[in-house]
């Protein structure tokens, strides 16, 4: 057993990829966006993927995230291989298992902030009950407690990252994945999430995974993998995750 | 999921409100339409009952008109007969008898060929006194009397306490003639039978036709629903008597209410249509584009792991909250377009009858219930395509997509 912060990481693989490649058909000829990668997080991981703009991070993020296929190898969830499953199959293992938060934040305008965070109790019918109690749960952690009745458009960008956290979280996922978190939110702004994250990686025991081009969230992870040209190129390792 | 469906209404208010409008005048339209041809309809119902009665019972070569003499007659056992048999029908107020006759009615220097229809004075089945509206109806103990329709008296210029001549042909094939007063005029509803039908007393057609037999039994009932069931028990009993008569329903015997309503029917049914297919365009068009929009919405939900499914019902949803609300809408209006139509009671004619009514709109179960159940769905129908697409794009396109 390994300590890792507040949170024991014992070292079952949650997510793996096996030569994983993605081709994009570009005119006749097809753009190899990623280009063989292998890459294992475990329980409690706080990896952060950092590489330059057109890399393959949104590739390879998406299919970690299981919403797009790879045109080769196989990427295991739970050490189960995910490329027999169907559609649907693939939602309910997102919708259990796996948070997401955007670069845009994505929220849906048309509901509260509380509404927003539920969502994802709907999808697993969760009780009413335990709905609310754990979207205030959340709301609190991410320091949003009197925002529920809210419109997202009424909140500033840090603050619907925190929604868009706190949605992620909800449902006590496996996986939070984050394309670019830090991107659409000004360098203080962007720290305080990275900050939040980090957090609740320990607090929760919840493998993380950052993908971005921003040098400074790096500083926030316990492992950091370099991508270019859809090749992952190097691993670097951090004992203790605090940043300066 | 509900909430979401009916919380994305609230997304554009001016494109919600105006395909909910559209839907609304929709079904008003229709609505209003369906009202008046259903109360239009049931006035030529009640006129035509008023005329026939629910049921008549009679010979089939009378009925089919190919009768070459009067070998349709009905003798008065077998009358008696028929009578008992229908009276064991549910529904059956009581039966009359009739005895019609051509024959040509002189006045002075005048004359006019008429059908004079013998009928059971003050009988409580079906009798004219209560058209009369101009001296007295017929009574049990008239034998020589005649009700004129108010367009023929006007024609012959008679008046009541006026004698005339009644010619006809008896059964045997004699000239017969007898004078007959005229007691009062009638009006009805239609300019036909007021022209060319008289009433006289059942003995009197009897004693004309040198005949004891009558040509029809008239079978009233308590209600016009049960119309058709009736006429087919009667059928089936008559069958089983042996009795070779044949039944017809007031609908039938008419072939002006036949005709009507059926215009009436192609009419409506095709205004539905138009409703429909006008609906159901504009609809889609305004949802294909608010599907649209919502694209990279579409994609987040479903990378939040909503299945293509639950995404299509919460279109499909959304699109039948629309439905309701602008059917309901339509459902409103429609009603108080009825309401002012009936209260400003303007004056129609409508086709072949004497006396114009108060231009009125239904407003029944039926009148509502068809406009509604229309709009509704053709909503969900717009819907469908558009729905459909929506699920259809990748969940990565989806959110790339602005
Ligand atoms: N849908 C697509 N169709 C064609 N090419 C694509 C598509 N998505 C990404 N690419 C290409 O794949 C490469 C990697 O893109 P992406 O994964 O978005 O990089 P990053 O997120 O690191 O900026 C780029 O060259 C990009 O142009
Ligand atoms: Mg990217």
């Amino acid at each position: 057993m390994q300590r890792s912060g507040f949170c024991y990481v014992n070292g079952t693989p949650v997510l793996e990829t096996r030569n994983l490649i993605k081709d994009y058909p570009l005119g006749r000829e097809n753009v190899r966006a990623l280009d063989g990668v292998d890459f294992t997080a475990v329980q409690g991981d706080f990896a952060v993927i950092n590489g330059p703009s057109g890399s393959g991070k949104t590739t390879l993020l998406n299919m970690l995230a299981l919403i797009d296929r790879p045109s080769e190898g196989e990427v295991l969830f739970e050490e189960k291989p995910t490329s027999r499953l169907t559609e649907g199959e693939l939602a309910l293992l997102r919708r259990e298992k796996i948070g997401l938060v955007f670069q845009t934040f994505n929220l849906i305008p048309v509901l509260s902030v509380a509404e927003n965070v539920e969502y994802p109790l709907l999808l697993t019918r969760a009780p009413r009950g335990a709905r609310r109690e754990r979207v205030a749960a959340r709301l609190d952690e991410v320091g949003l407690s009197g925002f529920g009745k809210r419109r997202p458009d009424e909140l500033s960008g840090g603050q619907r990252q925190r929604v868009a956290v706190a949605r992620a979280l909800v449902t006590q996922p496996r996986l939070v994945l984050a394309d670019e978190p830090t991107a659409n939110l000004d360098s203080t702004t962007g720290k305080q999430i990275m900050e939040l994250l980090q957090g609740l990686n320990t607090d929760h025991c919840v493998t993380f995974l950052v993908v971005t081009h921003d040098p400074s969230v790096v500083d926030y992870a316990q492992r950091v993998l370099t991508i270019r040209d859809g090749r992952i190129q190097g691993e670097e390792k951090r004992g203790a995750p605090r940043p300066a | 999921m509900a909430r979401l469906a009916l919380r994305n209404l609230s997304r554009n208010r001016r494109r919600t409100l105006l395909s909910a409008g559209i839907i609304a005048l929709g079904c008003a339209l229709s609505l209003v339409v369906l009202g008046f041809v259903e109360r239009s309809r049931s006035l030529i119902q009640e006129s035509t009952v008023q005329q026939f009665g629910n049921i008549q019972v009679a010979d089939p070569a009378l009925l089919d008109g190919r009768a070459e003499g009067f070998e349709y007659l009905i003798p008065p056992a077998e009358q008696a007969q028929v009578a008992a048999l229908v009276r064991t029908e549910r529904g059956v107020l009581g039966t009359t008898a009739q005895l019609a006759l051509s024959g040509l009615l002189a006045v002075r220097r005048t004359t006019a060929v008429v059908r004079a229809v013998g009928v059971v004075p003050e009988n409580d089945v079906l009798d004219y006194n209560d058209l009369v509206i101009e001296g007295r109806g017929l009574g049990p103990a008239d034998v020589g009397a005649v009700l004129v329709g108010q367009t023929l008296a006007d024609e012959l210029g008679l008046r009541p306490g006026d004698f005339v001549n009644l010619t006809a042909t008896t059964v045997a094939g004699a000239f017969n003639v007898s004078p007959l007063e005229v007691v009062g005029l009638f009006r009805f509803s239609s300019v036909e039978v007021e022209r060319a039908q008289v009433f006289v007393p059942l003995s009197f057609a009897q004693l004309l036709l040198a005949t004891d037999g009558v040509d029809r039994i008239v079978v009233r009932l308590d209600r016009l629903g049960r119309t058709w069931t009736a006429a087919r028990a009667i059928g089936v009993k008559l069958d089983a008597a042996g009795i070779p008569l044949e039944v017809r329903t007031w609908d039938v015997l008419s072939p002006f209410y036949q005709s009507l309503s059926g215009f009436f029917d192609i009419l409506f049914g095709f205004l539905v249509a138009a409703v429909f297919i006008l609906v159901f365009f504009i609809v889609l068009q305004i949802l294909t584009l608010s599907f649209l929009e919502r694209t990279r919405e579409v994609g987040t939900i479903r990378a939040l792991g909503t299945r293509q499914g639950e995404v299509f019902r919460l279109f499909v949803e959304e699109s039948l909250w629309l439905g309701l609300v602008g059917g309901g809408i339509g459902v409103l209006a429609g009603a108080a377009i009825s309401f002012l139509f009936n209260a400003a009671s303007i004056p129609w004619q409508p086709p072949g009858t004497v006396q114009a009514v108060a231009l009125g709109v239904d407003f029944t179960g039926a009148v509502v219930l068809i406009p509604f159940a229309v709009s509704v769905v053709s909503t969900l129908a717009s819907a469908f395509l558009p729905a459909y697409q929506a699920t259809r794009v990748s969940v990565v396109d989806a959110l790339r997509a602005v």
